[in-house]
């Protein structure tokens, strides 16, 4: 006699003789098990998602209704752009903070320890949730977004192929910063909110002058910001965009993903060498 | 609970089974952890402090081993680099065979920690989620070890807060949750710091009777440290005493009782003043001296020839004697004696 059951995770267990032996899990089980706790965060716990919508559009606001005030005709031809930027700015700051930020926490609540001690490690745990966390900042970001186009009036060009692909390159690097960010917090500790400070660069990576300074391509975010740009002030759809172009965002991203990760396997090595690993 | 050949790696279906008879007997002589020379060092200089220094150490599988000793004594230390958390500068840890330097994912298939001061689990998912989570991670797939899961929410008392976030439980039973999940995933080795902090008489009891049949029953192997001699006493079948990074006891709780005995009788009399006590400390070692209800209550080191000595005495100071009885050493002042420490931390005076 066997016995179906349905799991909270929507998978299905059999209870059946041979149940009873445990199964090995495979990566894929890893995954969703990763993916399904972090959307369960996500959708119990809403504040966090909505504080940061909220803050983002109030500061917006200021950006926009003070500028008019002040710039007038100049801050509404340049409004497209700025926007985009925008956008581009809250996705680098919710991938960048909740990586660094949760590295921080599960080192704090001793979670990070036990990972260590799995046969899987930190290591694509560490990843998948990243992978969540840029998911999870798409979906926050573009409601900002919607919002900014409501309130100002203004009309882009959204292709979701082109704006998905290119923005998720570009903050994909920033995913790489924030990696980084948590291999040192593993070794430091308190000084996330140091960290934190660092999302203030993005603006100056965003607005990087890319054409006048073409070395500053290989920076995080300024070559994406550039090229979505195009793709959402001009129309530029993502097949129009040169190989080269794509090249490097992808070269980009997956660059400054592997420098991170590499930073934050060395800090997490490191901290067990030192015994600090779950000091806190 | 999952099986494992002498390789160390986890083995499961008919891949187990094949491999099953040509590896019971190495396996069975396998020990769950051997740790070889383990040395640890923190800082340089004249700030350089030893945590372990040398230290050898095998558990076997199914056995119950308590790790004692003051604070800064190297306990967590040594735990913490079994696990792989600390990078020790010397010597080897195995896990069921496995040199945890060359197979990190071999050799902690099967092992899982409770470590103290730490949530160890997530508060913002449910008991059960957590238990799932953990199992996952552990590299069983959850839903293979569900029945599994509903017996640990049912052995601590946890089925009806199964569907309950951890956050919203009390200090107890979130310990509770920790053990369950550490657990979850069938591990074959646990290591358990503290795991009776905070928990009231009766959960306490429960746990260890809890720890006590899944060694007996289910073959676990568990590595418990705690400052609770009373925790340690009733479930481990052999206790590691450590001072300064050094282990200076190794033994079963029954061979470190006995080699404590010291042939202490306690009388308890009412005619036992100065006089007589001072009588007392001339011919025999007084260890204790109480007063209880009027009464003097007094440990006297004798036993054997020196116990009609002590009579004698007694009787030739006309002390009438209420009450006699033979003192049993307790594993406290085993650990006083062998460290030097009382249990909390502090050196002995």
């Amino acid at each position: 006699m066997s016995r179906d059951a349905t799991a909270d995770d929507g998978s299905r267990a059999t209870t059946d003789g041979d149940a009873t032996t445990p199964r090995p899990a495979t990566y894929y089980h890893l995954a969703r098990a990763v993916l399904y706790r972090e959307f369960l965060i996500f959708v119990r716990y809403p504040a966090n998602a909505i504080g940061g919508i909220v803050v983002s559009l109030f500061f917006f606001g200021l950006l926009f209704y003070g500028g008019r005030l002040l710039a007038g005709q100049a801050l509404t031809d340049s409004l497209e752009g700025i926007i985009v930027g925008y956008f581009l700015w809250t996705l680098s700051v919710g991938a960048y903070s909740s990586v660094s930020n949760d590295i921080g926490s599960e080192v704090q609540w001793g979670t990070l320890e036990r990972h260590i001690t799995t046969p899987f490690g930190f290591a694509p745990v560490a990843l998948l949730k990243g992978v969540a966390k840029v998911v999870r900042t798409f979906l926050t970001s573009a409601v900002v977004l919607a919002v900014m186009l409501l309130l100002t009036g203004t009309w882009l060009s959204i292709d979701p192929l082109a704006v998905v692909v290119i923005a998720g390159l570009a903050i994909t690097s920033v995913l790489g910063l924030g990696f980084a960010a948590g291999g040192v917090t593993v070794l430091y500790k308190r000084i996330g909110n140091w960290l934190n400070l660092l999302q203030f660069g993005f603006i100056v990576l965003i607005s990087a002058p890319v054409f006048e300074l073409p070395w500053t391509r290989v920076l995080p975010l300024a070559h994406g910001s550039a090229l979505l740009q195009r793709a959402m002030v001009d129309g530029t759809r993502l097949w129009e965009f040169g190989p080269l172009e794509l090249g490097l965002l992808v070269a980009v991203a997956v660059g400054y993903l592997a420098g991170g990760y590499l930073v934050f396997y060395y800090a997490t090595r490191r901290a067990r060498r030192l015994g600090v690993l779950g000091d806190y | 609970m999952a099986q494992r050949g002498a390789t160390g790696q986890r083995q499961t279906g008919a891949g187990r089974v094949e491999a099953e008879g040509r590896d019971e007997r190495t396996a069975a002589a396998t020990p769950a952890l051997a740790i070889e020379g383990i040395s640890k060092q923190f800082g340089s200089g004249d700030d350089a402090v030893q945590a372990v220094d040398d230290v050898s150490l095998s558990v076997d599988r199914g056995s119950v081993v308590g790790l004692l000793g003051p604070n800064g004594a190297g306990k967590t230390t040594l735990v913490k680099s079994a696990l792989g958390i600390v990078v020790p500068d010397a010597g080897t840890v195995r896990v069921f065979g496995t040199d945890v330097a060359e197979g990190r994912r071999a050799a902690y298939t099967d092992v899982d920690a409770m470590l103290e001061g730490a949530r160890n689990d997530y508060w913002r998912l449910t008991v059960r989620e957590n238990l799932r989570y953990f199992a996952t991670i552990h590299g069983v797939d959850p839903n293979s070890v569900a029945d599994r899961h509903e017996q640990l929410l049912e052995r601590f008392d946890l089925a009806t807060k199964a569907d309950t976030a951890v956050r919203e439980l009390s200090r107890g039973m979130k310990q509770k949750v920790s053990l369950a999940s550490v657990l979850a995933g069938g591990a074959e080795l646990v290591f358990l710091d503290e795991p009776t902090l905070g928990l009231d008489i009766e959960s306490s009891r429960t746990l260890r009777s809890e720890l006590r049949r899944l060694a007996r029953e289910e073959g676990l192997t568990i590595v418990v440290s705690s400052h609770d001699m009373a925790v340690i006493e009733d479930i481990c079948d052999r206790v590691v005493m450590m001072a300064d990074g050094e282990v200076v006891a190794d033994d079963t709780v029954a061979a470190l009782l006995s080699g404590a005995d010291r042939d202490s009788v306690r009388v308890t009399s009412a005619g036992i003043d100065d006089g007589v006590l001072a009588r007392l400390r001339d011919r025999f070692e007084v260890a204790r001296v109480e007063t209880v209800d009027g009464r003097r209550r007094v440990e006297v080191g004798a036993g054997g020839d020196t116990l009609y000595e002590l009579m004698d005495t007694l009787r030739a100071a006309g002390v009438t004697v209420e009450d006699i009885r033979t003192v049993q050493p307790e594993l406290e002042e085993v650990f006083v004696d062998r460290t030097g420490m009382e249990s909390g931390g502090g050196r002995s005076r």
